[in-house]
């Protein structure tokens, strides 16, 4: 077991204010597996990301990482997590303006250990077909491009946990399959736990799981097959 | 480091304007501190370069050599290691071509206050003989050159030059003691002729010398803090280099806050990935450092370079210690000037930067 969620609950406000934008949920996440979460905007789509990724304790219940108990740590604390153990993927592109793409990675490697070797990272360009782009800074890559440096990103950090908010929205059909297949392999080759919000259909067969939340309720979703 | 440093090759123009305006800052404080230094030697260069202790003034002078009057047989009475006495008179010296403000020193020429003559005759050989302050040269005065006075009909002759001999912004020409009585009293010299302004004291125990009752022994330090317009010149130039440091704190601050409110979402982004707050707060304090650092150097050869094609009228005299020590702090201060936005750093929240 890599990520789960017991009993969590998120709620926000007091009284007659009181917004339950995450109820009660059990979630479960093993090592190796690719579970998608689908829903409509508001949901509570993205209260359930930062919860299961340590951005924010639950109000009730807990949050385990690799077995270790977040609800019970301060920010410091499961900001070490976030860095050890998870990695973004997230909408807003989520890389440093001034960096290259060598840089970005390279910042990794300031701040924490066990990240990808050299050979490993070259692997992954070529996988991610940046290798061209190692020198370029953000503003030079198009939206698709640098929403593959930001996968090269979380998976350079080898993580046990990948949380992946919309991460084909800004790539064509043919990029988005390569880019599931990747982090299909990924997860199954280092034994990550990955999860990934979308809205993407055509993404389904990627997946091991499908969850679907309505109105902060995750439950498992088996209609998607059909 | 690496934040820092790569931030600032990649936005050079942003951060050359902020290291332009630290250079300039640095640049006006090293000059008002060689201003300051200009100044201040100006007033007390002479009596520095006496090396005394202690000085004897009549009471009543309340500290001004020019008010005080007393007899130099006091100077054996006192029992000091070593004294010198001082008549002192100020007067308008013409040697025909330039006109300039000197005073006129009396001295004992055995005593400890007799110049080092640098160049000329080391000794006062004709009558009415002045050794001058070497900043006459540049106002035109050469050795040989008879001057008339503005009030007497005696005239004196540059017989040398000597060193570090000004007084209160002013030239001084050492000469004898009985030359210069006579022209300062004329015909009452005989009556006069012992009395001087001050007795100049050498000895380390002053404080424990037995003085007459209408008279005060004062420490040389004291004395120059007291000479007419020294300590206010002073302080106001030094209000200004303080004023400067709390003006580039604000610049430095404002700037960097700027930089850093254009940065929150990214710092948030960077923090939701696990990055610590000291990370990025310690690439800002590097950042600020590097800027500052560069700018103190580089306003450091501008001050020099420029005091280099200064004219000799303008006062300025640098103290590489005293820059040293302001261009540390001008970096200390800067840093201290990103603290605000290390505050504001450290209170981003991760949640908001992913729209949680």
């Amino acid at each position: 077991m890599v990520l789960e969620l017991r009993n969590a609950k998120k709620t926000f406000g007091e009284g007659n204010t009181l917004v339950e934008a995450l109820k009660e949920t059990n979630f479960l996440v093993e090592r190796g597996e690719l579970v998608a979460v689908i829903g409509p905007s508001g949901s509570g789509k993205s209260t359930f990301l930062t919860v299961a990724g340590g951005l924010q304790s639950p109000s009730e219940g807990q949050v385990m990482i690799n077995g270790k108990e977040l609800s019970q740590l301060n920010e410091k604390q499961r900001s070490k997590i976030r860095l050890q153990e998870i990695g973004f993927i997230l909408q807003a592109s989520n890389l440093v303006p001034f960096l290259t793409v060598d840089q970005q990675l390279e910042l990794l490697n300031k701040v924490k250990k066990n990240n990808m070797s050299p050979v490993e990272k070259k692997q992954l360009y070529e996988d991610l077909g940046i290798t061209k782009l190692h020198k370029k800074y953000p503003s030079d890559l198009s939206g698709g491009e640098r929403q593959r440096v930001a996968i090269a990103k979380a998976l350079f950090s080898n993580s046990s946990i990948i949380l992946a908010d919309e991460p084909t929205a800004s790539l064509d059909s043919d990029r988005a399959f390569e880019v599931m297949e990747l982090l299909q392999h990924e997860t199954k080759s280092k034994q990550t736990a990955t999860i990934v919000v979308t809205h993407d259909t055509r993404l389904m067969k990627y997946f091991d799981k499908v969850y679907k939340m309505t109105d902060g309720v995750l439950e498992l979703d088996t209609t998607i097959y059909e | 480091m690496f934040l820092a440093w790569s931030e600032i090759k990649r936005n050079k123009l942003r951060f050359l304007l902020i290291t332009s305006i630290l250079l300039l800052v640095s640049f006006l404080v090293f000059f008002l501190s060689g201003l300051a230094n200009g100044l201040a030697s100006m007033n007390r260069e002479a009596v520095d370069n006496w090396d005394a202790d202690a000085i004897v003034l009549t009471e009543e002078s309340d500290k001004s050599l020019y008010q005080s009057s007393l007899d130099k047989d006091l100077a054996d009475e006192l029992g000091a290691k070593e004294t010198a006495v001082v008549s002192q008179m100020g007067s308008i010296a013409n040697n025909g071509d330039a006109k300039k403000n000197v005073l006129l020193f009396g001295i004992n020429k055995e005593e400890f206050i007799t110049p080092k003559v640098s160049e000329g005759d080391p000794t006062f050989y004709v009558q009415n003989g002045v050794v001058a302050s070497d900043a006459l040269k540049d106002d035109g005065f050469k050795i040989g050159d008879t001057l008339e006075l503005s009030s007497s009909d005696t005239k004196l002759t540059i017989v040398g030059f000597t060193e570090k001999a000004r007084f209160n912004a002013a030239s001084i020409l050492y000469m004898k003691l009985n030359d210069l009585q006579k022209i300062k009293f004329g015909e009452s010299y005989e009556m006069n002729k012992d009395m001087v302004n001050a007795i100049i004291i050498k000895d380390s125990k002053w404080n424990e010398l037995d003085i007459p009752k209408d008279t005060e022994i004062i420490k040389a330090e004291t004395f120059i803090e007291n000479l007419p317009g020294y300590t206010e010149q002073n302080l106001t130039v030094t209000y200004m280099i303080y004023f400067l440091f709390v003006i580039s704190a604000a610049i430095v601050a404002i700037f960097l806050y700027v930089l850093t409110v254009q940065k929150i979402s990214m710092f948030g982004l960077m923090k939701a990935q696990g990055i610590s707050s000291s990370y990025l707060a310690k690439s800002v304090v590097a950042q600020t450092f590097i800027l500052a650092l560069i700018g103190v150097v580089l306003g450091f050869g501008l001050t020099l370079l420029a005091g280099s094609f200064l004219p000799s009228a303008v006062p300025v005299q640098f103290d590489l210690t005293a820059m040293l020590i302001y261009g540390l702090v001008l970096i200390a201060v800067s840093i201290a000037g990103a603290v605000i936005s290390v505050w504001t750093i450290i209170r981003i929240d991760p949640l908001e930067a992913i729209g949680g």
